[in-house]
């Protein structure tokens, strides 16, 4: 397998064109830190964009910053500190963003920034065939056109390779905290209910934690409501969200999505190795492999409107009928004519 | 060839006689929306589920007519300004909240339904639609999602596209689909975020489920007058650099505040330069610590007043001069053509002066009030098109506004989209290559351009393999209208 380590847009563009005329396939590569999701595939390079990390632009002031793709979260979100702002978006910071953003996963506080398609504002993309192509604006707010950006996010490069990106970002919070509380799916659901605006609310089989942003006075206010809805186990303050992930452990990980409702039934017969985001509807579990369990939870899971792709280990992406399959095909055919980015890893075997 | 006669037919066959209309007074009402472009159709149709737009879709395609899809008529870019022999689908009788559902923070609609009266029907659960366009009253949920549409909030909370769960769409072929999730994923590429702003050239949207925001427990209204203009776009600046982001940043100038307080009376100073409302909300502890930092960035900035709404009447108050500015301006000269273009925060008070010269210089009057947070500007030219060369002059001042914008890193549309009137500056902002991809993505829905055609993209992107032979003239701008439309 040979890697490729690109060094400019342009590079990328001339990769891709030959690539495309010789029908070399390629596996687009940012920290390797979410490489599992996807379905099994053949490739033949792969395609790293981690010298792609130009800070490009980065005016507080304006809440936008403008990366390279192959720029890691870490050094992102460490200079974003030094404007006492975010990038709301929770991944590993070994990850890069281009990385992050196409294989979009569910950020622990989910609840309250939202999904990471929701920060991207502009993207600059090569297609399969060695285009370079600029969609979105370097504004908060923009309607020109089609948005080519909401595409790309989580397209596990199978449309093209993410270059450059516009990133709404938000101030600091100035206090982080974590409650932990005893009780589980059924705490957490009480305590949507009961407290205003929680960061997140991370509910596991036995505790939940929740989490709680903002200003110093209002964090406290919060506490307190916490406290009157469910037994405090431990208040911690800075700490990393969330404090546990027993779900890490396992050989397989499955990120299920369904209504927010529908949690308690999804996870109803597992065994503990399971966190699910209260109001959300998001849940990894662990599972000891890729066979029975996980299609048992596939299974569950699209009975109750929702999917569960694999987000560690083996399992690929599951199946799932997407909705007017012409169209997914017309796009993949457009920005992939000759079929090299990752053929057969998406949804649809695209 | 387009068969109007036959289409007609089969349409009142299928949707009833009375919800199809080709007189010449519906057909005259119906050829323009809330732009400066009128255009024509053939036929107007009225679906009242999602079964009848189907067959709209069909009917028009087995018959040869262009669909203009069009909710309620508001829009101001020209996208549902039908050309030729469009048959327009009009939304507005499909209103019902068909689901709402607490406990998935979501609720289904038909996308005829206000905006409004959506955010009205949620409040008793603790809930809002956090989308609140100026004309929320009228506009419809539908609109919204094809406009991608803002509103003052959409500083802390986010657009149309934030809060659009899933919906069901009609494609060009007539069939129909559910993009997006009940869930917070769904398997495939985000089709739903790409419908979502595509001015209704992809499908008609024929349900959407919306996602729900919880109200926040406690918000505060302020307003801030400011002696100039510079002053209250700085003061724009640092409120942000302090850390706080309002839930809206609204700032109205002079002209504007007078045409209002005329309107509402809401004790706006009518002597001040420019005001600006601050709305914070969050619980009780953060709206007062966010209270205090806006409060200080204004002082920091000569504020000569601040007002803070002591009750929920005061603050209605206070929002009913801001969203009723637009129909106060009637009062300054019969016509307006309103701007919508988003400009760096820094560059608030550069641009706004260049809009100030732009308009003295085209002898124009020109009003602003605008989502200051999100540096999304709206100059509103005043004037009477019965003067001859009054519209010459609007649209050279319109169109050196627009590159204003775009020469500070501006974007050409915030919340209204490109329409009609703006897709021949889209080759000022994007590349051929750019406009070829964007193309490709509508192409993959509508193959046959069927939906809404001339809309959008300016005349010669084609998707193809990218190659394109285009020679689109950007100073032809605004003047090159299809044929078939005119100002």
């Amino acid at each position: 397998m040979d890697l490729i380590h690109p060094h400019s847009k342009a590079d990328v563009a001339e990769i891709l064109g030959e690539a495309s005329a010789r029908g070399t396939r390629v596996l687009v590569v940012g920290g390797r830190t979410h490489m599992d999701k996807g379905n099994p595939c053949e490739t033949d390079i792969e395609l790293w964009t981690t010298m792609l990390d130009e800070l490009v632009a980065y005016e507080p002031a304006e809440m936008i910053a403008v990366v390279g793709a192959g720029t890691r979260v870490g050094d992102l979100q460490r200079t974003l500190a030094e404007g006492d702002q975010e990038w709301p978006v929770d991944a590993p910071p070994e990850a890069t963003v281009g990385g992050v953003i196409a294989s979009a996963p569910a950020s622990p506080r989910r609840l309250s920034v939202g999904a990471v398609r929701d920060s991207v504002l502009e993207v600059e993309l090569v297609t399969g065939d060695g285009r370079l192509v600029r969609s979105g604006a370097r504004t908060v707010k923009n309607v020109t056109g089609y948005d080519l950006h909401k595409l790309v996010a989580g397209s596990l490069g199978t449309l093209g390779v993410i270059v450059q990106v516009a990133l709404k970002v938000r101030p600091r919070p100035r206090v982080r905290r974590t409650v932990l509380v005893r009780g589980g799916l059924e705490t957490a659901a009480r305590l949507l209910e009961r407290l205003p605006l929680p960061a997140a609310i991370l509910a596991t089989s036995e505790t939940t934690e929740v989490r709680l942003e903002g200003w110093a006075e209002q964090v406290e206010e919060q506490t307190g409501a916490v406290a009157d809805s469910a037994p405090v186990i431990e208040i911690r303050d800075g700490a990393p969200f969330p404090l546990a992930r027993p779900w890490e452990g396992c050989p397989v990980v499955a990120e299920a999505a369904v209504p927010p409702s529908r949690l308690a039934p999804l996870l109803a017969e597992l065994p503990q190795a399971w966190g699910a985001l209260a109001g959300v509807g998001v849940a990894w579990v662990g599972l000891d492999g890729p066979d029975g369990e996980l299609s048992a939870l596939r299974e569950r899971a699209a009975a109750l409107g929702g999917i569960a792709p694999v987000v560690r280990g083996p399992g690929g992406l599951g199946e799932a009928a997407l909705p007017a399959m012409e169209v997914h095909r017309r796009l993949k055919a457009s920005f992939d004519p000759a079929g090299i980015l990752a053929p057969g890893r998406f949804w649809g075997g695209l | 060839m387009a068969d109007v006669d036959a289409a007609r037919r089969a349409l009142q066959d299928a949707l009833g006689p009375s919800e199809v209309l080709s007189d010449p007074l519906s057909l005259a009402l119906y050829a323009r929306d809330a732009s400066m472009v009128e255009g024509s159709c053939a036929l107007v149709a009225f679906p009242r589920s999602v079964e009848d737009v189907v067959a709209c879709v069909r009917i028009a395609a087995e018959h040869g007519l262009p669909i203009v899809p069009r909710g309620s008529g508001t829009g101001l870019a020209g996208a549902s300004t039908p050309i030729g022999d469009a048959l327009v689908v009009v939304t507005s009788k499909m209103t019902r909240i068909l689901e709402i559902r607490p406990e998935d923070r979501l609720a289904w609609v038909e996308p005829g339904l206000p905006n409004l009266e959506l955010a009205t029907a949620l409040a008793p659960y603790g809930f809002t639609y956090a989308p609140d366009p100026s004309s929320q009253q009228t506009s419809s949920i539908g609109g919204n999602v094809n406009t991608n549409a803002g509103g003052p909030h959409c500083l802390a909370y986010g657009v149309t596209s934030n809060h659009v769960l899933a919906l069901e769409l009609v494609l060009p072929d007539a069939s129909l689909v559910r993009l997006g999730s009940e869930g917070p994923e769904a398997p495939g590429y985000d089709l739903r975020g790409v419908v979502i702003g595509s001015e209704g050239t992809v499908g008609i949207v024929a349900a959407v489920c919306v996602r729900l925001t919880p109200l926040p427990p406690d918000v505060r209204t302020m307003l801030f007058d400011f002696e100039t203009v510079e002053d209250c776009a700085a003061t724009v600046s640092a409120i942000i650099a302090s850390g706080v982001v309002p839930a809206a940043v609204e700032m109205m100038d002079h002209g504007i505040v007078v045409a209002a307080e005329n309107f509402a009376h809401a004790g706006y100073p009518t002597d001040a330069a420019a005001i600006l409302i601050v709305e914070v909300d969050g619980t009780p502890a953060s709206v007062r610590a966010q209270s205090e930092e806006v409060e200080r960035a204004a002082r920091a900035h000569r504020v000569r007043n601040v007002r803070v709404a002591r009750d929920e009447a005061e603050r209605a108050l206070i929002w009913k001069g801001r969203k009723s500015a637009f129909g106060a301006v009637a009062q300054i000269a019969p016509h307006y053509h309103l701007h919508d273009c988003v400009v760096p925060r820094s560059t608030l008070a550069r641009v706004l002066a260049g809009v100030y010269e732009i308009a003295a210089r085209h002898q124009l009057v020109v009003t602003n009030v605008f989502h200051a947070g999100d540096g999304n500007l709206h100059p509103l030219l005043s004037f009477d098109r019965r003067v001859p060369g009054t519209l010459e002059r609007v649209l050279r001042a319109s169109d050196e506004i627009v590159r204003l914008c775009i020469s500070v890193g501006g974007a050409l549309s915030g919340e209204h989209g490109i329409g009609l009137e703006k897709r021949e500056f889209m080759p000022l902002v994007f590349t051929d290559d750019d406009l070829a991809a964007q193309a490709c993505i509508r192409t993959a829905f509508d193959p046959e351009g069927r939906m809404n055609p001339h809309k959008v993209l300016p005349e010669g992107a084609r998707c193809g393999d990218f190659a394109m032979a285009r020679g689109t003239d950007a100073a032809q701008a605004a003047a090159s209208l299809p044929e078939g439309s005119w100002i």
